[in-house]
């Protein structure tokens, strides 16, 4: 009683120290910076209409690198810790009929879309990150509905290898054109797709980018859920 | 106003009463079966009603086509997503052992499980003897 009654009231002098803090803060007035140069020179300067996009792959892609790490890290550190030598499905029930039809019937369509989200990063709302996870959720379906799958483990991890080395080759490649890593050669050194800014062939490296990325997080999630879903085999 | 406009305000009226029955239902039913029932029913047809509606009324108001195609897209894949997953949680609530509403009458799943429990129990039994 008296350490949850301690907590609630740290807890309420740290909320009136961020409510003070912020109150400082004008909200819906025009204090953009770097915000305004990004809005007035992503077309010109990316080919993406998608100016979050722009700003994650083009003019941050350090940052979309270091999450892209942070991930691969996670799922390695998933790996290592829940790594044993012999590992199975464990799972105790299948499913009902509905729900494995219905996920047979659904798996396609989630893997489509999850394609169309990361093909589209420059164009509409989402990315490589939303799209890969979206592509992981189909496989988590599969584990969820059916006793035995197991994802195509060769050729995952090789992907999952492939795709973040072709992510830093598209940098090195900027740097060895352009000068600086992650360079946008595509769009600033080729010309490609000048005039078809709002469709498909645009936005110079960024849907490419978002479809290594999309490809990369879809399969390292889908690690995750496969380490994660396995018990050791006792003999 | 275009018809289309009219008939899209008419969807949108009507989903969002649909999800008003859905919540009432949630509150209404006495056990989890029963609130099943009634919250996905009323709640995939009132966002059937409520995003084909929208997209009907985007269009009515000059927007481009594309709204009608993404919502219907979308109204298909939870017409057939909600009833998938709504089974699968009744079905895991089940096998829980989550009890019916004592004013329930009729439980023939579990009479299907106490035969099947049964004839695998005698087919045990017959092969200790043959063995």
């Amino acid at each position: 009683m008296l350490k949850r009654g301690l907590a609630i009231i740290t807890l309420l002098i740290i909320g009136y120290w961020l409510a003070q803090g912020l109150a400082g803060v004008p909200f819906g007035q025009d204090k953009m910076l770097v915000g305004q140069y990004y809005l007035n020179h992503v077309k010109e300067q990316t080919g993406a209409v998608n100016a979050v996009t722009a700003v994650v792959v083009n003019y941050r892609g350090f940052d979309t690198l270091g999450e892209v790490t942070v991930l691969f890290i996670a799922s390695t550190g998933v790996g290592a810790l829940l790594w044993e030598r012999k590992k199975r499905r464990t799972a105790k029930t299948e499913g009902s009929i509905v729900l494995t039809t219905g996920t047979r019937l659904l798996v396609p369509f989630v893997i489509l879309f999850g394609a169309y989200i990361f093909i589209h990063g420059h164009l509409t709302p989402g990315g490589g990150f939303p799209g890969g996870a979206t592509i992981a959720t189909a496989f988590l379906l599969m584990y969820m509905a059916f006793t035995v799958y197991e994802i195509p483990h060769k050729a995952f991890e090789k992907t999952e290898g492939l795709v973040g080395m072709s992510y830093v080759i598209v940098g090195l490649i900027g740097l060895a054109i352009g000068g600086y890593f992650l360079f946008d050669w595509i769009w600033q050194t080729w010309g490609w797709g000048h005039d078809n800014i709002g469709r498909l062939f645009s936005g110079g490296f960024i849907p490419i980018i978002y479809t290594i990325i999309g490809l990369k997080v879809g399969t390292e999630l889908s690690g995750i859920i496969d380490n994660m879903l396995k018990e050791e085999v006792s003999e | 106003m275009s018809v289309l406009a009219i008939i899209g305000e008419v969807l949108v009226l009507i989903g969002t009463f649909f999800y008003f029955l859905s919540a009432l239902g949630l509150i209404r039913m006495p056990d989890v079966y029963n609130r099943m029932q009634t919250s996905t029913k009323s709640a995939t047809l009132g966002s059937l009603g409520v995003i084909v509606g929208t997209g009907l009324w985007a269009v009515g108001k000059g927007y481009s086509p594309a709204w009608i195609v993404q919502t219907v897209a979308v109204a298909g894949f939870l017409l057939l997503t909600n009833p998938i997953s709504a089974h699968a949680l009744i079905r895991a609530a089940y096998k829980r052992g989550i009890p019916l509403w004592h004013g329930s009458v009729v439980d023939k799943y579990a009479e299907h499980l106490a035969s099947k429990a049964q004839v695998e129990e005698a087919s045990e039994t017959s092969e200790e003897v043959s063995e």
